[in-house]
Protein backbone atom coordinates (compact mmCIF):
# COMPACT_ATOMS: atom_id res chain seq x y z
CA UNK A 1 0.00 0.00 0.00
CA UNK A 2 1.19 3.61 -1.04
CA UNK A 3 1.52 5.30 2.45
CA UNK A 4 -0.80 8.79 2.36
CA UNK A 5 0.96 11.49 3.03
CA UNK A 6 -0.35 14.24 5.58
CA UNK A 7 0.87 18.01 5.75
CA UNK A 8 0.76 19.48 9.26
CA UNK A 9 0.38 23.24 9.64
CA UNK A 10 3.88 24.64 11.51
CA UNK A 11 3.08 26.13 15.02
CA UNK A 12 4.23 29.29 14.00
CA UNK A 13 1.43 29.75 11.98
CA UNK A 14 -1.14 28.23 14.74
CA UNK A 15 0.25 31.14 16.87
CA UNK A 16 -0.22 33.82 14.46
CA UNK A 17 -4.16 32.44 14.73
CA UNK A 18 -4.12 32.32 18.64
CA UNK A 19 -3.53 36.03 18.16
CA UNK A 20 -6.41 36.93 16.10
CA UNK A 21 -9.62 38.38 16.70
CA UNK A 22 -12.64 36.13 16.23
CA UNK A 23 -13.36 37.16 13.13
CA UNK A 24 -9.85 36.90 11.66
CA UNK A 25 -9.84 33.50 13.05
CA UNK A 26 -13.19 32.54 11.70
CA UNK A 27 -11.91 33.98 7.90
CA UNK A 28 -9.17 32.21 7.79
CA UNK A 29 -10.76 28.54 9.33
CA UNK A 30 -12.80 29.62 6.47
CA UNK A 31 -9.82 29.64 4.17
CA UNK A 32 -8.23 26.59 5.56
CA UNK A 33 -11.36 24.28 5.02
CA UNK A 34 -11.54 26.03 1.28
CA UNK A 35 -8.17 25.34 0.62
CA UNK A 36 -7.73 21.91 1.78
CA UNK A 37 -10.47 18.87 0.21
CA UNK A 38 -9.60 16.61 3.15
CA UNK A 39 -9.02 18.91 6.56
CA UNK A 40 -8.39 17.46 9.77
CA UNK A 41 -8.81 19.71 12.94
CA UNK A 42 -7.41 17.45 15.80
CA UNK A 43 -5.15 17.44 19.13
CA UNK A 44 -1.72 17.25 18.81
CA UNK A 45 -0.16 16.44 15.58
CA UNK A 46 -0.57 13.22 13.38
CA UNK A 47 2.93 11.85 14.43
CA UNK A 48 2.06 12.82 17.85
CA UNK A 49 -1.48 12.93 18.66
CA UNK A 50 -2.38 14.32 22.43
CA UNK A 51 -5.94 12.56 22.08
CA UNK A 52 -7.22 9.25 21.88
CA UNK A 53 -10.31 10.36 19.60
CA UNK A 54 -7.77 12.55 17.13
CA UNK A 55 -5.66 9.40 17.32
CA UNK A 56 -8.36 7.30 16.02
CA UNK A 57 -8.62 9.65 13.30
CA UNK A 58 -5.20 9.57 11.92
CA UNK A 59 -5.17 5.56 11.91
CA UNK A 60 -8.30 5.80 9.43
CA UNK A 61 -6.76 8.31 7.12
CA UNK A 62 -3.08 6.71 7.39
CA UNK A 63 -4.62 3.62 6.50
CA UNK A 64 -6.04 5.64 3.19
CA UNK A 65 -4.36 6.48 0.15
CA UNK A 66 -5.27 9.78 1.23
CA UNK A 67 -3.43 13.47 1.99
CA UNK A 68 -4.60 15.33 4.27
CA UNK A 69 -3.53 18.58 6.31
CA UNK A 70 -3.65 18.31 9.81
CA UNK A 71 -4.12 21.31 12.63
CA UNK A 72 -3.35 21.33 15.88
CA UNK A 73 -6.16 22.88 17.81
CA UNK A 74 -4.62 22.95 21.24
CA UNK A 75 -2.95 26.44 21.04
CA UNK A 76 -5.71 28.09 20.36
CA UNK A 77 -8.34 25.38 21.82
CA UNK A 78 -11.30 28.03 23.21
CA UNK A 79 -11.48 30.22 20.56
CA UNK A 80 -11.14 27.21 17.59
CA UNK A 81 -14.14 25.73 19.25
CA UNK A 82 -16.23 28.75 19.45
CA UNK A 83 -15.39 29.22 15.84
CA UNK A 84 -16.21 26.05 14.99
CA UNK A 85 -19.64 25.99 16.42
CA UNK A 86 -20.24 29.12 14.58
CA UNK A 87 -19.13 27.49 11.04
CA UNK A 88 -20.41 23.77 12.09
CA UNK A 89 -22.49 24.05 15.11
CA UNK A 90 -19.40 21.24 16.57
CA UNK A 91 -17.89 21.66 19.67
CA UNK A 92 -15.43 18.93 20.00
CA UNK A 93 -12.14 17.84 18.08
CA UNK A 94 -11.00 16.10 16.49
CA UNK A 95 -13.37 17.27 13.08
CA UNK A 96 -12.85 16.14 9.76
CA UNK A 97 -13.86 18.27 6.73
CA UNK A 98 -13.94 16.99 3.46
CA UNK A 99 -14.65 18.85 0.28
CA UNK A 100 -15.41 22.08 2.80
CA UNK A 101 -18.22 19.87 4.61
CA UNK A 102 -17.95 18.54 8.24
CA UNK A 103 -18.07 15.11 7.89
CA UNK A 104 -17.69 14.40 11.99
CA UNK A 105 -16.23 13.62 14.54
CA UNK A 106 -14.15 10.40 15.92
CA UNK A 107 -17.60 8.50 16.51
CA UNK A 108 -18.80 8.93 12.86
CA UNK A 109 -15.59 8.78 10.92
CA UNK A 110 -14.73 5.55 12.10
CA UNK A 111 -18.48 4.23 11.37
CA UNK A 112 -18.08 5.35 7.51
CA UNK A 113 -15.02 3.49 7.90
CA UNK A 114 -16.62 0.95 8.34
CA UNK A 115 -19.49 0.60 6.07
CA UNK A 116 -17.31 2.38 3.11
CA UNK A 117 -18.57 5.93 3.16
CA UNK A 118 -15.71 7.58 4.08
CA UNK A 119 -13.66 6.04 1.04
CA UNK A 120 -16.56 7.27 -0.92
CA UNK A 121 -16.15 10.62 0.19
CA UNK A 122 -12.83 10.67 0.08
CA UNK A 123 -12.76 9.41 -3.58
CA UNK A 124 -10.51 6.36 -2.77
CA UNK A 125 -10.72 2.17 -2.76
CA UNK A 126 -11.78 1.13 0.49
CA UNK A 127 -8.39 -0.83 2.06
CA UNK A 128 -8.76 -3.91 2.33
CA UNK A 129 -7.78 -4.53 5.34
CA UNK A 130 -11.11 -2.87 6.21
CA UNK A 131 -12.99 -5.29 4.59
CA UNK A 132 -11.39 -8.19 6.19
CA UNK A 133 -11.37 -6.78 9.98
CA UNK A 134 -14.87 -7.86 10.91
CA UNK A 135 -14.89 -11.01 9.68
CA UNK A 136 -11.48 -11.84 12.23
CA UNK A 137 -13.52 -12.82 15.10
CA UNK A 138 -15.52 -15.73 13.20
CA UNK A 139 -11.75 -17.36 12.45
CA UNK A 140 -10.82 -17.75 16.46
CA UNK A 141 -10.67 -21.73 16.63
CA UNK A 142 -13.85 -23.14 17.93
CA UNK A 143 -14.41 -23.99 21.85
CA UNK A 144 -13.20 -27.62 22.79
CA UNK A 145 -15.23 -29.16 25.29
CA UNK A 146 -12.63 -31.56 27.34
CA UNK B 1 -30.80 12.82 30.66
CA UNK B 2 -30.46 11.69 27.29
CA UNK B 3 -33.86 9.99 27.62
CA UNK B 4 -35.70 12.97 28.90
CA UNK B 5 -34.20 15.38 25.82
CA UNK B 6 -35.58 12.45 23.69
CA UNK B 7 -38.91 10.60 24.79
CA UNK B 8 -38.69 7.60 23.42
CA UNK B 9 -34.97 6.77 23.04
CA UNK B 10 -33.47 3.71 24.03
CA UNK B 11 -29.88 4.80 25.41
CA UNK B 12 -27.17 2.43 26.72
CA UNK B 13 -23.86 3.73 28.45
CA UNK B 14 -21.15 2.37 29.29
CA UNK B 15 -18.03 3.34 31.66
CA UNK B 16 -15.11 3.15 29.06
CA UNK B 17 -12.58 3.70 31.99
CA UNK B 18 -14.34 2.92 35.03
CA UNK B 19 -13.72 6.55 36.43
CA UNK B 20 -17.60 7.57 35.27
CA UNK B 21 -16.20 10.50 33.11
CA UNK B 22 -15.23 9.02 29.68
CA UNK B 23 -18.95 6.99 28.53
CA UNK B 24 -19.93 5.43 25.70
CA UNK B 25 -23.53 5.57 24.82
CA UNK B 26 -25.46 3.80 21.86
CA UNK B 27 -28.82 5.59 21.78
CA UNK B 28 -31.54 5.10 19.60
CA UNK B 29 -34.77 7.70 19.20
CA UNK B 30 -37.41 7.67 16.87
CA UNK B 31 -36.33 11.89 16.70
CA UNK B 32 -33.74 10.32 14.26
CA UNK B 33 -35.17 9.55 11.69
CA UNK B 34 -34.21 11.04 8.58
CA UNK B 35 -31.25 13.13 10.36
CA UNK B 36 -27.75 12.72 9.30
CA UNK B 37 -25.63 11.32 11.89
CA UNK B 38 -24.24 14.62 12.86
CA UNK B 39 -27.47 16.35 13.69
CA UNK B 40 -28.33 12.64 15.90
CA UNK B 41 -25.30 13.49 17.49
CA UNK B 42 -25.71 17.21 18.27
CA UNK B 43 -29.23 16.19 19.64
CA UNK B 44 -27.42 13.53 22.24
CA UNK B 45 -24.69 16.32 22.72
CA UNK B 46 -27.12 19.25 23.27
CA UNK B 47 -29.33 16.61 25.90
CA UNK B 48 -25.94 16.36 27.81
CA UNK B 49 -23.76 19.50 27.78
CA UNK B 50 -24.48 20.67 31.14
CA UNK B 51 -22.44 17.11 32.15
CA UNK B 52 -19.71 18.50 29.67
CA UNK B 53 -19.85 22.13 31.20
CA UNK B 54 -19.73 20.65 34.80
CA UNK B 55 -16.87 19.09 34.02
CA UNK B 56 -18.85 15.37 35.12
CA UNK B 57 -18.11 14.20 31.41
CA UNK B 58 -14.66 14.49 30.13
CA UNK B 59 -15.52 12.23 26.71
CA UNK B 60 -18.59 10.47 25.02
CA UNK B 61 -18.06 8.01 22.37
CA UNK B 62 -21.63 8.08 20.90
CA UNK B 63 -23.58 5.41 18.17
CA UNK B 64 -26.96 6.94 17.34
CA UNK B 65 -29.67 5.14 14.85
CA UNK B 66 -33.20 5.84 14.34
CA UNK B 67 -35.31 3.60 16.06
Amino acid sequence: MVCSAHQSFPAAAISTIDGMADAELKQKVEELIAANPVLLFMKGVPEAPRCGFSMRVVQVLDSMDVEYGAIDVLPALQPLREVTTEISDWQTFPQLYVKGELLGGADIVEEMFDSGELAEALGVEQPEAAVAAPAAPAQSPPLRIE
Amino acid sequence: MIEAALPGAKVEVADETGTGDHLRATVSAPQFEGLSRLDQHRLVKAAVKERFDDGAIHALSLKTAPS
